[in-house]
């Protein structure tokens, strides 16, 4: 089971938005004097990559099999080991670069960022079998955003910056994987059939019974 | 004859109305797409924001209009496109070929292109080009920078997103090339700070469809970077020009396919030796106004 699940997930799209990660990260490390714009960018990356890791093409037939939604969560949560070990990687090459950075909030940066993105994923996976670019993008704007909008660093930074003022980012995460954590234990324990699909199943031959899609799930 | 060039100016003008319908649908779907509408206030509100009279150096404000209207345009565009491919067994059998529905598509990148222009005024209101913040450039070098950083990504972002909701099948592919080349121009401007005289640096930050020509640094006198803002024009252009051929090369066959190869080879060819005009021309070193 565990292996079928993880088998049919979007890896080429896990791997190959990580690999984009790996190559953003690296010159971030290379090009120190880059490190505190193009690290964030590596980062929300693999915040992207993360919310491939619940897509499901088939999803139509997987989401009426007994295998309930929060174990095929925990199965493809197995797939964040990715983009962490890749930003765990990128932080290590920084900081032999001699990247001068506060090590432990960007570890937390980096698990935030995996995080909300896999977060991003579960909930739109109600909704739809393939949340991946959706959610990815949305993911991403949010995370880009003090980057993009220099007025929004006023208020809120997502990426620690070195001996810099203004705002800490280590609430912002603390704050974020709390509600990640809750979004994901609500979105993987009780959700349902996304509500634009049909609920019913039509009966194929006159005088069948009709067969809700919960009912058939039980049914196993 | 008579009776040929009687019936070929019908099929003409059918064609063209075709491609004019066509256009119009897609631009009506382009303009009510949240993504660009949310591109075009956050654009505005930047040029609004930025209106300061004591901005020192134009590139602390003209990089949000190509960032939004040029990258969010390129995904919205890339969505745009991508959304018709569930119905392409459908669509795919009308009487319109796919390089006429491509440049219906292309057609679109009209609207954000306004949209420039309009933030490109908005702009010069708000920061006149004889202002000090403009660097040691002359006037016309001044209006080329800024139709380069303000205009043409405009253009050439949503005809990027063309080009590659056409070829791309990875729905995050738009997403991905715009961190992409938010990092690249990035890395290649503070690359620049780092050496404002080198020559392959110069090279470098002007190999990309957005590059900066000026900085402050840590002073209130504005420094112009090497390079030629004119054929930098340029060099945007062709590659509106290549990613407009790449996008109609889908699906094109026959004729029209080698005639689209034959042009984007020549556009290929255009595009170097402008890159090459714009590395080497301009200031010759880094010149502090």
């Amino acid at each position: 089971m565990v292996g079928s699940v993880l088998r049919a997930g979007a890896w080429p799209a896990v791997a190959g938005i990580s690999c984009v990660a790996v190559v953003v990260g690296s010159c971030g490390a290379a090009f120190p004097p880059a490190a505190t714009v193009l690290l964030p960018v590596c980062f929300a990356l693999l915040a992207a990559a993360a919310a491939f890791t619940l897509d499901e093409p088939a999803s139509l037939v997987v989401d009426v099999t007994p295998t309930t939604p929060a174990r095929r969560t925990r199965i493809r949560a197995t797939a964040l080991l990715a983009p962490l070990t890749v930003g765990a990687l990128v932080m290590l090459a920084a900081a032999l670069r001699g990247v001068a950075l506060p090590w432990a909030a960007a570890g937390l940066a980096l698990a935030g960022n995996v995080l909300l993105g896999f977060a991003a994923a579960c909930v739109a996976r109600t909704r739809t079998g393939e949340p991946g670019p959706a959610a990815g993008t949305a993911v991403v704007l949010v995370l880009m955003a003090p980057s993009l909008v220099p007025q929004t660093a006023r208020w809120v930074r997502t990426f620690p910056a070195p001996g810099a003022g203004g705002p800490s980012s280590d609430p912002v995460w603390w704050a974020v994987l709390a509600v990640c954590v809750v979004a994901i234990a609500i979105s993987a324990s009780g959700r349902t059939l996304p509500r634009w699909r049909a609920s019913v199943v039509i009966p194929r031959h006159p005088g069948a019974r009709t067969v809700m899609p919960n009912q058939a799930r039980h049914r196993g | 004859m008579t009776a040929t060039l009687a019936f070929g100016a019908p099929e003409a003008a059918v064609g063209r109305a075709t491609f004019a319908a066509l256009a119009a649908r897609e631009t009506r779907r382009f303009i009510v797409n949240p993504v660009f509408l949310f591109a075009v206030a956050i654009a505005g509100w930047t040029i609004w924001a930025g209106r300061d009279p004591a901005v020192t150096d134009i590139d602390t404000v003209n990089s949000y209009p190509a960032i939004f209207l040029g990258g969010f345009g390129m995904m919205a565009t890339f969505w745009l496109t991508r959304s018709m491919r569930a119905s392409e067994p459908v669509v795919g059998v009308t009487p319109v070929t796919r390089p006429t529905r491509t440049a219906a598509l292309c057609a679109v990148a009209i609207v954000p292109f306004a949209c420039g222009g309009v933030a490109l005024l908005g702009f010069l209101h708000f920061h006149p080009v004889s202002g000090p913040a403009y660097g040691p450039f002359s006037t016309s070098a001044r209006i080329a920078v800024l139709a380069g950083q303000i205009m043409v990504p405009a253009l050439g972002g949503p005809l990027l997103g063309v080009a590659l909701g056409r070829w791309v099948r990875f729905p995050g592919a738009a997403l991905v090339l715009f961190l992409i080349l938010y990092g690249w121009v990035t890395l290649v401007t503070i690359l620049a700070l780092w050496h404002p005289d080198s020559a392959p640096v110069a090279a470098l930050r002007l190999f990309a469809p957005f590059a900066f020509f000026t900085t402050t640094g840590n002073t209130a006198d504005v420094t112009a970077w090497r390079g030629s803002p004119w054929f930098f024009l340029g060099w945007q252009l062709a590659l509106c020009a290549i990613a407009v051929l790449v996008a109609l090369l889908r699906g094109a066959e026959g004729r029209v396919r080698l005639r689209i190869i034959r042009a984007l080879a020549i556009g290929l060819m255009v595009a170097l030796i402008l890159f090459a005009l714009a590395a080497t021309g301009g200031f010759p070193h880094a010149v502090t106004a």
